[in-house]
This record gives structure tokens, sequence and C-alpha cells, in this order.
């Protein structure tokens, strides 16, 4: 029997180093399952007596009865394509069980060729080894092969306890705890490329670096053709934008791996020389979640596969992986040594646009020339009597409202508002408050919404950085700035009719300030057809319609109102307006739901939990059809007890991810019993019309599953931010190649195989607290603009549950003491940004670079307030005395607010906030207190006063 | 392929439906562990399938790419049946799918109370015990892979009486049991254990089988009358063929048929449905 192509130099065992202890790779190439196989195509008559008497002489006595030697006589030809597949499942079969070991098969054909197929755990046999026993079978070299051949090298593994990495985010696996024996995938044709074995270990540690968004990774890699045998283990690299190509193969080419290396590593690169005649495979199954294999011949580079555990990585991920690794490689060996690798792109361009593609959905073609009021027109026109608001303050129909709005919008006219001008608006939640809103828009001008409970310097900065010609408002006092007219509603009446413009769908429909990183609000400018697109593209796939009622809950200074307001009255439903104190009493607001047969709720996941406790306290009785979420990330979870009342086929669940900068939504997602599972991050695909993207610093796009920053673009996004230019050409940029604009919106997020979206969170310090964006730094600025506040730090504290997060501040005091902070605070910024609680130390703690060390800020419930002054006693003389009832109420409060708690502090401005109110007003109910409502604590803000007004109403019942 | 890099064993390979079902095994992609006793045994009144047989099987189930490895082993060994399965495992590294066919059909022909003690014994030893000794090798190796598919080749004999064959009736009634309790004890770890219960299989000369046949002998009477007995009783007034057997086996074999577990499937024209 010939071996073709047999090295002739090559004399079994005798003049060949023995490699050194280790073997010639890491650990994690050493494990259980690591195998390796060699098949060689023998020809020639084969003697199968001479070769299992070579390798029981050979290899029987070094492993002993872990060796196997097979025949298998098969009645094709060799060169038959059943051949190659059983050859192939041949040299891919691994021997999972419990101890290493060594298999020969021999497949003849009836043609008298044979191939050799050899099975081998690494620590057995090497490559070299293996070859050498291939030759003693092939009866080439020696006849008599010393056992020494084929001697272990390394003692056989010791079952070591399972230290499986966490599976990388990146690896989309569904989990799962059973062992996975899934063989290598190989690429059917795969063309070599330019390249050195370093090129590809660099290509993927640069790789690796991207997908998992660090600048240093750890790769396993066992010795490269050429180098010293053993010289493989653990490599560390440094990948990092700044770095030259030259660096960083420089970095592999240079640093030795390190053996002895401890951890557990994600990715490891297996380089083997493709030598003629010979079939390598040099791993059958995983024992790192993803292992890229490659052939290296002469300077050109052949992927031959990957081997992933499925239970970290999904094939498909892999895949997608090995294919970046190759672009990347194409790249590294084609640069100049002198490129910095932030030129380097990850991506293959087909590949990006295939992604791009996949994060977009198409929207319906929209009426160039109409705007809001005409959508509300339109139902005016055809349904005059049907309901358009219910309030407080009345009913209106459509025809109504049409007419309504239509002469308020000739008094602001009248009341030199021009097309094209701001007009602030700052009503409470009435059935006024949409008619105004839908006059200015009638009048060709924007609204900029005002909330009535906003500070005074809040609402004055808003109108000044608007320039807002004219404020409609009931406040008395309302702050404008000089020669900003101040108009009551009432004012609005008797004027004549003037021709009202006419209204370009690009023409600005409202201005809605947000949180700003630079401690100041902005302003975000939406025209009208991004609301019409908003309506087209949700219309249909939530079937709304006249038949619905829908809320208006939330101020119309949160761009979820826009959704309400403008979603019900442009599809002809039916919009209730919930007063300002019901909506901070989930009893109450589930009464009005009831009451007014509401079928559309908009609503926080926040809110929403403690209306689901009032739904499961008033069993029930709900006929809403859909619930929109918004404002901040869902956990389904909190759904499990809805789901049981109220099945998906009679109310629609719907989780919509969404920025004031985008219009309001920007992916939605129907959210079922099955996900109220564990928690998911998935906030669905695109809007038709709107398109997501997840890319890296530079705006290119990322692979599928790598964490980046979401771009948000198509219909929704906004115009700019007013006069603020600078900010504007940073967030919104405009795609050179596309031609498509995109709002950069410093979420985090990854995009899914499907198209859909995880959202993870924000890439800066910017938080949501119960709907609200909130910059951070904006507070931090506030507190540290106060006189008494020497250094400050702010952070929100999530606790065990979204519902119970709360913005907490640490401040090192000059003089005086936190309540006197916190009061002046609340001058400045809304209840919403104000810290719960504000805990005074002697210095915030830093970390070794300087900054805040945040791991390393006390709690803040038992937080000591060690400041200049002494904080003030919770019983300190000329408090309330406290007995009885007072007693349980202070008690209470001190487990909702903060321990140090007197019965005279002010509730709100001890940090209480609405949900904070729920809690505590649940709490004294359990407790036996006759009932009190959030009313009640809004009049009653102490806990002295409260106690007093639920002893006088114990007394009467 | 339906059972691409599966590895099946099948015991009582030599011919008939051990046959029929490792050849379509490895029509579908399976490598092959094929086992048979390979000789005649003391008080079976019919010859059983040979060394030979089980060959031509290993032979037509390479024809179709399979790698095949074979033994001659008696089920009522345990010994031999254990030794069977390490040299599987070695070989193959795992067995995906095991199919419990080895059995006989007589000693038979008799009431209860003419049955001897021997004739008893040996019934039950090959067609119940012999079952449970290789499930009982080969679950370990399957509930290491959270995989596997137990096929117990029954009998429509497992689910209703024939007279004269209470032997061959009680064995199959057991491994019908034997199959809803195995299935409750491996459901967790995703192995599954299923029974098959053909009704009368025609003597097909492609599988050699002589089933009928030698149903017909021990019942004393002439094959061609009982054939037209059986396709008399049958709703579908036909015999089953192999094939309609293994066919249903492939599929409990396959991933398929995943969520299938301490099921009996019948192939029997609607013979039991009346």
């Amino acid at each position: 029997m010939l071996m073709q192509n047999a090295d002739p130099t090559t004399k079994g065992a005798a003049g060949v180093p023995p490699a050194p202890p280790g073997g010639s790779c890491h650990r994690p190439l050493l494990g259980p399952g690591a195998e390796h196989s060699l098949v060689v195509r023998l020809t020639g008559p084969s003697s199968l007596a001479a070769a299992r008497t070579a390798f029981d002489r050979a290899a029987r006595p070094a492993v002993d009865d872990g060796a196997g030697f097979w025949t298998e006589s098969m009645p094709f030809p060799s060169d038959d394509p059943r051949a190659e597949h059983l050859v192939r499942r041949e040299a891919l079969r691994g021997s999972p069980g419990e101890r290493p070991r060594l298999r020969a098969v021999l497949v003849t054909y009836s043609d008298d060729a044979a191939d050799l197929v050899l099975v081998a755990h690494r620590t057995l046999l090497d490559r070299e080894a293996l070859r050498r026993l291939a030759d003693a079978l092939a009866g080439q070299g020696e006849p008599d092969v010393p056992a020494e051949a084929v001697r272990p090298r390394t003692p056989p593994w010791r079952t070591a306890p399972d230290t499986s990495p966490e599976p990388p985010l990146w690896g989309l696996a569904e989990g799962g705890g059973s062992p996975v024996s899934q063989g290598p995938a190989e690429p059917a044709d795969v063309l070599p490329q330019p390249g050195t074995p370093e090129v590809a270990v660099a290509a993927a540690a640069l790789a690796l670096a991207r997908y998992e968004g660090t600048a240093t990774v750890t790769l396993a890699v066992p010795a490269l053709p050429g180098a010293r045998p053993g010289s493989g283990g653990l490599l560390t690299v440094t990948a990092d934008d700044e770095r030259t190509v030259a660096e960083l193969i420089e970095q592999v080419r240079q640093r030795p791996p390190a053996p002895d290396g401890t951890g557990a590593p994600t990715l490891a690169v297996v380089v083997c020389e493709r030598l003629p005649g010979e079939r390598y495979r040099p791993l059958l199954a995983p024992t790192v979640p993803l292992t890229l294999l490659w052939e290296a011949e002469q300077d050109r580079l052949i992927a031959s596969g990957t081997v992933s555990d499925d239970r970290a990585v999904h094939p498909g991920q892999a895949a997608r992986f090995q294919e970046c690794v190759q672009y990347v490689a194409r790249q590294l060996h084609e640069a100049a040594p002198d490129r910095t690798l932030g030129e380097i792109e990850l991506v293959p361009p087909d590949r990006a646009a295939r992604i791009e593609a996949l994060g977009r959905t198409l929207g319906p073609h929209l009426d160039s020339g109409r705007t809001i009021h005409d959508a509300v027109g339109r139902m005016a026109r055809t349904r005059p009597d049907a309901v358009a608001l219910t309030g407080e303050d009345g009913t209106l129909t459509y025809g109504e409202l049409d007419s309504r709005a239509t002469a308020r919008a000739h008094a602001l006219r009248a009341s030199g508002v021009t097309p094209g001008s701001f007009v602030g608006v700052c009503l409470e939640r009435t059935a006024d408050l949409v008619v105004t809103l839908l006059a200015v828009l009638k009048a060709g001008a924007a609204y900029v919404p005002l909330d009535p409970a906003y500070p005074a310097d809040r609402l004055r900065y808003v109108c000044e950085d608007a320039a807002v010609s004219l404020v409609v408002t009931t406040v008395a006092d309302f702050p404008a700035g000089d020669g900003v007219r101040v108009l009551a509603p009432s004012a609005l009446h008797g004027f004549p009719e003037v021709p009202l413009p006419a209204v370009a769908s690009d023409a600005a429909a409202y201005v809605i300030y947000t949180s700003g990183t630079t401690g100041r609000p902005k302003g975000v400018v939406v025209p009208h057809r991004n609301v019409l697109a908003l309506l087209a593209a949700t219309t249909g796939p939530l079937e709304l319609g006249p038949h619905d009622v829908w809320t208006l809950f939330h101020s119309s200074a949160f761009d979820f109102s826009v959704w309400e307001i403008w979603g019900c009255l442009m599809t002809g439903g039916r919009l209730v307006v919930v007063p300002f104190l019901t909506t901070r009493s989930p009893q109450e607001f589930h009464a009005l739901l009831v009451q007014e047969r509401v079928t559309v709720l908009n609503q926080t996941p926040s809110a929403f939990s403690a209306l689901l406790d009032a739904d499961a306290r008033q069993g029930g009785g709900l006929l809403l059809r859909l619930v929109v979420f918004g404002g901040e990330a869902l956990d389904p979870r909190m759904l499990r007890p809805w789901f049981r009342r109220y099945p998906t086929t009679v109310c629609r669940m719907v989780n919509m991810y969404g920025i004031t900068e985008t219009t309001v939504h920007v992916t939605a997602q129907d959210v079922t019993p099955v996900q109220a599972g564990p928690g998911s991050s998935c906030v669905g695909r695109a809007l038709p019309g709107w398109s997501v993207s997840v890319r890296d610093e530079r705006g290119r796009v990322l692979p599928i599953g790598v964490a980046g920053e979401i771009h948000v673009g198509g219909a929704g996004v906004a115009r700019h931010y007013l006069n603020r230019a600078d900010l504007t050409a940073e967030r919104f940029v405009h795609d050179g190649r596309t031609g498509e604009r995109r709002y950069r919106s410093g979420d985090r997020g990854r995009m899914r195989p499907d198209g859909s979206l995880d959202h993870l969170g924000r890439l800066d310090e910017q938080v949501k607290l119960r709907g609200f964006r909130i910059e951070l730094g904006e507070v931090r600025s506030v507190l540290l603009g106060d006189p008494a506040v020497a250094e400050a730090a702010v952070i929100l504290d999530e606790g065990t549950d979204t519902a119970y997060a709360r913005l907490v501040a640490y401040v090192v005091l000059r003089h005086g003491t936190t309540a006197d902070v916190r009061r002046r605070v609340g001058t400045v910024l809304p209840e919403h940004m104000v810290p719960a609680a504000i805990v005074s130390l002697p210095a915030l703690p830093l970390t070794v670079n300087g900054k805040l060390d945040r791991s390393r800020l006390p709690a803040p419930a038992g937080a000591a307030e060690p400041g200049p002054a002494p904080a003030e006693a919770p019983t300190g003389h000329g408090a309330s005395p406290v007995t009885g009832t007072a007693e349980t109420v202070l008690a209470v409060w001190r487990t909702v607010l903060d321990e140090a708690t007197g019965p005279d502090d002010d509730f709100f401005e001890m940090g209480g906030n609405s949900l904070a109110a729920v809690r505590l007003l649940a709490a004294l109910r359990d407790l036996g207190l006759p009932a009190l409502s959030p009313r009640d604590l809004y009049v009653h803000r102490t806990a002295a006063k409260l106690a007093a007004l639920a002893d006088a109403r114990g007394a009467r019942s | 392929m339906r059972l691409k890099n599966k590895v099946a064993l099948v015991t009582g390979a030599a011919r008939g439906l051990g046959r029929s079902c490792a050849v379509r095994f490895a029509e579908e992609g399976a490598d092959l562990v094929l086992m048979d006793l390979g000789t005649d045994l003391p008080g079976v009144p019919y010859p059983l399938g040979t060394a030979g047989q089980l060959e031509h099987t290993a032979d037509l189930c390479r024809r179709q790419g399979a790698s095949v490895l074979t033994a001659v082993c008696d089920v009522r060994d345990p010994a031999g049946v254990g030794a069977l399965v390490r040299d599987a495992l070695s070989r193959y590294g795992r067995v995906d799918v095991l199919v419990n066919n080895a059995g006989i059909a007589a000693p038979s022909g008799k009431a209860v109370h003419a049955i001897t003690e021997e004739e008893w014994s040996l019934m039950l030893d090959v067609d119940l015990f012999g079952a449970w000794r290789l499930i009982r090798e080969v679950v370990p190796a399957m509930l290491r892979e959270r995989q596997g598919s137990i096929i117990n080749i029954a009998s429509t004999a497992g689910l209703v009486g024939y007279r004269h064959f209470a032997g061959y009736v009680a064995a199959k009634h057991g491994l019908v049991g034997l199959t809803k309790a195995a299935a409750l004890d491996y459901a967790p770890m995703k192995v599954r254990v299923n029974a098959l219960c053909p009704g009368s299989v025609r003597d097909d000369p492609r599988v050699e089988s002589r089933m009928l046949s030698e149903i017909a002998r021990s019942l004393d009477v002439a094959v061609e009358d009982h054939e037209h007995t059986f396709v008399q009783a049958q709703p579908m007034n036909a015999l089953i063929e192999p094939d309609d057997v293994s066919s249903a086996a492939v599929w409990l074999a396959s991933d398929d048929s995943r969520q299938v577990t301490g099921t009996v499937v019948t192939v029997d024209g609607g013979f039991t449905a009346r």
C-alpha cells in the first residue's frame, strides 16, 4: 500500500524532538472533546492484516484499550460521492466518553483504494504523531514503529470542573443546560485569501474587540505553523482604534501566548498548515464558545470553518463572525502598516447593506400636502356629531372641536401669531388644552407645550429659548419674559375671522423640550409630516379607528401625549382627558377607564404597574383592547397577573421603543405571555417608514448581535434642535452614501437576525425614570449651582424593581442642610428631576483614576448625614407629638421615604413622588386606616397632618 | 436524509423487519450497529436468521453509503449485550437510536395451561427481557447526549389477545408496558421510548421474512389459508408490508417525532380499531 505524496523524510519518532509538557496548545483546547482527525488516501491493494498488526504494535501499548482499529469495506469505488460523505462523517466523529481515545478506521473501496481515518484526543497524539501513525499503518517508513512514536506526550486530561465562560452577549444563543455535540461547520467553497497565520489571529482579535466593545481581548491560540511547538496558549491583544496595523500584528508575532494562563476565553483561533495528501481537522467539538479554523498554505489562508458551542454561540452567529474576520484579515493584509485600526472595517459592505435593509421597514406612501389639523378636520367633516373630547370641562363633538379651534386660531392670528412662529401653551389637562393645541396648528404656528407643574425657572427658560411670541395659559402669574404676550383662553373669544394660512406638511407642528447633556433642556422641532407618518405606520397594524376611546393621561410636555392626542383625533376616536389628580390615583384612574369604556391605553410601565394593582383590587372590569407601553424599558414579567385576567385575544399589549427626536415611537413589539417568562429586552422591528440600525462610534453598521448605538432613520426623524446647530449636527447625521438622515439616539442596542431590536439601556448617563429622560449631568449641574454644595453626584437607584427607581444625589456640603438644598433645587428642576434622596458625605469616593467610584457610594436609606450642620432631627423640639395613628403613619412614611423623616416634613419636599404616594397610601390602607386618596395627601402633606385626617375620618365612621 | 449523522442499533437485523429498518435507516443517512443471534435456538421450532444473512443486511446498508458494525450476539446474554454496546460506543462514540426488534413467535400454539416452564421462560427472556437488557446498556450513552430514540417493536399482540399465543401475547403486552414506564423515566432527559405494533406482516423474500409462515406452522394450518384468514380480518383488506413498518420506525427514530414518547404506533391496517 502506498501513501500519496508521503514525505519520504518522515521516519517514525527518530529525530523529532518531543514536544514539551503541555502539548502544542493551551488548556482550552485540551479538555474533554478536544479531538482532532487526519484522513489520508491510500492507493494500491490494501493489506488490512498488515495495517491491523502495525496498529496493534504502534498504538495499543500506548493507548491501551482506549484504542480501536476498524475496517469498512464499501461496495463502491473511491471516487463515488458516498465515499466522500462516509469519510467526512468518520473524520468528524468524536468519542464523547470518560477518557481519551484513539480510533483508526480503514475504509476500503471496490477499486483497491482506501482512506485511512485517524481520530484522537489532542493530548494523546499531536498532529505529527498522527501523521507518523498513518505512515506506519500504510506500511511506510519503519515497519516496526516503536511505541514511543505514539506515546502520549502529555498525561491524558483529568476531567476538570466545568469552567465554561459566560456566553457572549453577541452569541444570541438560546442557552440551555444540555451539552451540545455540534460538529464543525465546514463551508463548502472557500477561496483562499492572501495572508499569514499572524494576520488570521490579528484579524480575529480585532473582530472580537469590536464585537465585545473593548480594546483588549484574550484568545486561545495553539502554536501557529512554523512556530516552536508548545508556543501556543492564551494571547492577550490590545486592538484600540489608535493603534496601527503593524502594531497589532507585531503583538501577535512577539507576545508569547501564556501556556499556563488562566481564564476561559470566548474565542480560539486555530491555524494549521495545509499539507498535500492529507485532510486535517484540528478540532471536532467545541471546547470554548467559538473556535475559528484556518488553513495556511504558503502565503495564503483558507477559512476552513468554525466549531461553536450552540449553548453559547448560535451557529449563524459563528458563521457571521468568521465572515467578518475574513474581511478584516483581507484588509489587514493589504493595509499600509501605519494605517490605524480605526480605519479597518468590520462588516463587508454587501453584508452591511443587508443588515441596514433588515432594520428598515417600508412605509406607506404619504400624501405630501397634509397636516395634522387637516386630518382632524376630515374627521369633523365626515363625522361632525361624533364625540371627540370628554373632559371635566365638558364634551365636544368633532364638529364643535373643529369650529372652536378654528375660532381660536382666528383669535391667535388676530393676536399676532404668524405662520411658522412658536406659541407657548401652558394649560392643565382639559378639553380646552386640546382645542388650543389644534388652534395653534390651524394658525400655522407650532405649539410649545409647558406643564403648569414645572418650576417658574424652567417655564421661563423654555419661553425664552423658543422665543415664543405668545403664551396661552390659565396660570395667573406665568413667568413670561419681556415681550412675551400672555393670554388666558377666555381672552381668545370674539375675534373676527381672518384667513387661515395654508400649512405645508414639513412645517413645524410642535417643539418639545427634553433633558440636555449640558444642563440645558433642548427643544426638538417636529414637523406635521412626521406625525402623519406615525399614524400612517400604526393605524393599520394597531387597527385604530372611530370605535376607539383613548385617554390623554400624560403631560403635554411629554411627547407620549402627542401620540395620545393626535393618534386618537386623527383616527376618529374619542379622547378622554384625564384630570391631573386622577392620573395620580390608580384607583380613580381605573374607575375612569371603566366608566368611560376606554379601549386604547398608553402607559409607561411604571404607571401601569400601579394600575395593575388597582385592577386586581377592583376585580378587573376594563374594556381595553390595546395597551401601548412607551417611555421606558418594559420588563414583560410584570404582566403575568395581567395576562391571567386579560388574554391577548381580548387586549393586545404592544411595547414601543421611542424617542422624542424620532416622533414618539420607533419600533413596536407585541408582548405575549410567552415573553412574560424570562426578561426580554426586545422592542421589536422598526415601524413602517422608520429604520433602525446599530452602529459603532464612527457610524459604521455593526454585525447582527453586536451592541452599539441605536441610530434611527426614516419618516420620524425630527427636523433639528432649536437654536442648537452644533448639537443638531452632532446628533442628526447625514449618511453620505444613502443620503439618509439619521438620529443618533445615544441608546445602546443590538440587532437580532430577524431585524428586531434589543434595547440595552443608555450609552451615556442619561436615564429614564417613569417615562422621563433625565440627564444625570443636568441634575448634578443644578446641584452644583447651589451655593451650599461643593461637590455632587447623582445616580439612578433602581432598587429591585423599575417601579421603585428613584434619583439619589450625593453632595458634599459647604454649609446648611440637605433639606435646604432639596428645597432650592425643587424651585429649579421639575418634580421628576428632583432627587428623591439627597445624602451628605464628607467627600465623594473616587477611583484611582479620579473618577467617581459609584460602587462605594453608600445606600441612601440608612446613610448618615455628617454635614457641617446637623441634619434636621427626626423628632426635634417644636415637632408634633408622635402618638397612636401618627406613630403608625410616620413609621410607614419612613419606610417609603427616609428613616430620618419627621412628622412635620412635607411628603413631596422629602422626595416623595406620585409612585411613593401610591405605595404609602396602599400601606396605610393595608394597616386598616381609613381610606385616604392621593388628593388627601396633596392637601395634607405631613405625617402629622395626614394622621390627624385619618383620625378624624376614623372618628366619623 | 432524516437520520443524517445518527447511529442506530438494530437487533434481530439478519432478516425481516430488522433488515427492513436497517436498510431504510441507511437510506436516511444513518450509520448502523446490526446485531443478530445468527443461529438457531433450541426450543424454537423454526430456523432463525443466520450470520450470513446479517452480513447481507450490512452489505445492503453499505450500498447506501452507511458505515456498519455487525455483531453476532444473544439478547439473553447480559455480558454479550454489554460488550456489544461498549464496542458500538467505542466505534461510533454514540448510539442515537435503538430498535429492539429481536423476537421469537414460537414455541406457541398451545393453551395457557399446556405451556411448559421452559417455553414460557424462553419466550419472555427473548421478547421482553432482551429489550430491557439493550435499553439498560444503551440508555446511559443516550442520557449523556440528552437525546435518543428507543423503538420497541411490539405487535398487535401487545394490544389484544390471540388464541394459543399466550407467551407471545404476554411478552408483547409487557413490552408495551416497559415502553410506557421507560418513556416516563427518561422524558426529562429527552430520551424517547415508543412502541411500534405491526399487524400481520407479509413474508417478503427481499427481507427473507417468514413470520407469517411460522405462525401458520405453529397453528398447523396452511400458509395460504392463514394469509387469507388474516387478510379477511384486516379492515384495509391487505397484509402489512415490511416497508410500512420501517417507514414508521424512521419517523420515530428521526427528530420529526421529537415530542412523541411513551406512545404506541400501530401499523395494522385498522385491525385493532375494531
